[in-house]
């Protein structure tokens, strides 16, 4: 992938995969809209992206920063009605995981969760994504797991 | 287009809109068919500033849009609209002469001048590269002259193609020289005959 020259690169190369996020987080499409535009519109203000090959999980950094802080200003309640526009493309999470990571995670562990098991980002990268040391990312992941996985029993 | 394609699409646009209201996005550009394929069209906050044969833009051309008017270079339908439509109306013989602003401003002053010549070549005439050359002052620029034709970010608008060699041949063009008997069949009804036109054909004055 190249690095960005234009904003517009910026958003043709990451556009998708950061909107499928936003919908994964927050299973809501208003939500997913409010995250992706504040998402861009920061990346755009704080340009230039970071050293090449980074803006990727720079994008996931403040994705999950408009996450979590809209997480904490929203409403208790979660809809998870648009969740299936999102489905996971990935093996080992199925929709059920996804439903249940985000009824009953809260949205920095549901990041961890999400960067991880469906949008497939490496450690580093979530590492990165989340601000967070590789070994704190490995372990935010795996407690999101267990909490997932007792909760679908 | 699936439908979280279709979705992501939508909210583009209110981001656009949004980048748009806060003076984020400088230049708009769209993609638009021709009969001659994909064009790269970008317009900036004084005109057209670019129109480019294929579906994206070349990374010289890009970085001399950067370079003018910084990264705020956008995917942006709507400020396409006007010269979308006017070359609509010229590949079906309707428009012979474009209203829309050309923003030719960063470019060197000699390229400016020839390109503001070249675009006072009325439809269907013809002019060469060593006439341009005088024209903006410099008879003996005219290989200059030809280079700051051959590299106008702003085909078609800015009619190079009206401009050949002194003996009657076609000379070059960005598009491809297919592009340019295209350009001249539509204009001057008749194809471009083999060799060029006879220098009678060209302009004089």
């Amino acid at each position: 992938m190249t690095h960005p020259t234009t904003f517009g690169d910026l958003l043709e190369q990451h556009e998708r995969e950061i909107y499928a996020y936003a919908l994964r987080l927050t299973g809501d499409r208003d939500d997913a809209d409010d995250v992706y535009q504040d998402t861009f519109l920061a990346a755009f203000r704080a340009w230039p992206p970071p050293r090449r090959g980074a803006e990727r999980a720079w994008l996931y950094r403040i994705a999950t920063n408009k996450a979590i802080d809209r997480g904490r200003r929203a409403k208790k309640f979660v809809r998870l009605g648009d969740l299936p526009i999102a489905a996971p493309e990935r093996d080992g999470v199925s929709l059920a995981d996804l439903a249940t990571a985000v009824k009953t995670l809260p949205t920095g562990q549901r990041a961890a969760f999400v960067l991880r098991k469906v949008q497939g980002l490496s450690y580093a990268e979530v590492s990165h994504a989340l601000e967070c040391s590789e070994e704190a990312a490995r372990s935010r992941v795996a407690e999101a797991m267990k909490k997932v996985k007792e909760a679908m029993r | 287009m699936t439908e979280l394609g279709a979705i992501v699409a939508d909210a583009r646009e209110r981001l656009v809109a949004r980048a748009r209201r806060e003076g984020l996005e400088t230049v708009g550009y769209r993609i638009i068919d021709s009969p001659l394929g994909p064009l790269w069209v970008a317009v900036g906050p004084r005109g057209v500033l670019s129109i480019h044969y294929g579906a994206e833009p070349s990374p010289l051309e890009l970085r001399r849009i950067v370079r003018a008017y910084g990264p705020g270079v956008l995917p942006d339908a709507r400020r396409v609209d006007d010269v979308a439509r006017e070359l609509d109306q010229y590949w079906s013989g309707k428009r012979h002469e474009f209203d829309v602003a050309v923003d030719l401003s960063p470019l060197t002053p000699f390229q400016r001048k020839v390109l503001a010549v070249t675009s006072r070549v009325p439809y269907g005439e013809l002019i060469t590269y060593a006439k341009v050359a005088h024209r903006a002052g410099n008879d003996r620029a005219y290989r200059a002259a030809a280079g700051a034709i051959g590299d106008n970010p702003i085909p078609i608008v800015v009619p190079c193609h009206r401009v050949v060699a002194s003996d009657g041949t076609l000379g070059g063009y960005a598009g491809g020289l297919d592009a340019k008997r295209h350009l001249l069949k539509l204009e001057r009804g008749a194809a471009v005959p083999p060799g060029g036109w006879p220098p009678a054909h060209l302009s004089r004055s």
